[in-house]
């Protein structure tokens, strides 16, 4: 893996309005891999209080079928 | 100051004379009737008049593709609600659910702590009651296939093309 991959890039988040909600699939898509894993805070470039929020944004709409558990 | 009867908070943390906000999200068969979407919401407005729970906000959001099937479906109409109470207000409510054929999956979340239930106005009228039958009228439109439909139709441009002659006579 070339190190570039791993290189964080500026924040989705930045924008402070945003408020990270499971009923939003389409705001945490983008933070889900092509396989449908959460992507660590590392490569996403978000802070820790925004990836745990994020992480159980992404649990709750996984139970609610908004987003997948895995994709094939 | 009246007694007011509502949704008991069992909470030691819990001040007292407030309620909880919760909401609750639900996917119900694709194929339901609006008349059984009707009856499931009258039945849980009564439970809600029987627990001293209030209705706050109740959405429809149409009929969704799930990431996932569930009881092999691949779809289900959704139901977002909004409600005042406490913890016995959730569990009838939720037992509601759990024996309604129609609900595949639902869940609830907690969204609010100590609210006073004479601050929270609800949205809710006999209309909007009626409405939550039938689907939003603006599905929402998913962006990855427009962008597809936009790039691969070329009739799109002949389209223009004769609305602009039409303009021009």
């Amino acid at each position: 893996m070339a190190i570039e991959d791993r290189k964080k890039r500026a924040s989705l988040l930045a924008d402070k309005a945003l408020v990270i909600d499971y009923k939003n699939p389409q705001l945490l898509k983008s933070f889900l891999t092509d396989r449908g894993k959460i992507v660590p805070a590392r490569i996403s470039g978000v802070n820790a209080r925004q990836q745990r929020q994020i992480t159980k944004a992404i649990k709750r709409a996984r139970m609610l079928a908004l987003l997948p558990y895995t994709v094939k | 100051m009246p007694e007011v009867s509502f949704g008991a908070v069992r909470s030691v943390s819990s001040r007292q004379n407030t309620q909880r906000e919760y909401e609750t999200v639900m996917i119900l068969r694709p194929g339901v009737s609006k008349g059984a979407i009707l009856e499931l919401v009258s039945k849980v407005q009564g439970v809600f008049e029987g627990q001293g729970a209030r209705l706050l906000q109740l959405e429809n959001w149409g009929v969704r593709t799930l990431s996932y099937p569930i009881k092999r479906n691949k779809s289900g109409v959704y139901l977002y609600w909004r409600f005042l109470g406490g913890s016995d207000v959730v569990a009838e409510f939720e037992f509601g659910l759990r024996i309604n054929e129609h609900v595949l999956r639902y869940y609830t979340v907690r969204t609010d702590d100590d609210v006073d239930p004479h601050a929270r106005p609800s949205e809710i009228t006999e209309d909007l009651l009626d409405a939550v039958s039938e689907p939003p009228p603006d599905p929402e439109p998913e962006v990855e296939e427009q962008e597809d439909t936009e790039d691969s139709y070329d009739d799109d441009d002949q389209d223009d093309q004769d609305d602009d002659d039409e303009g021009g006579n």
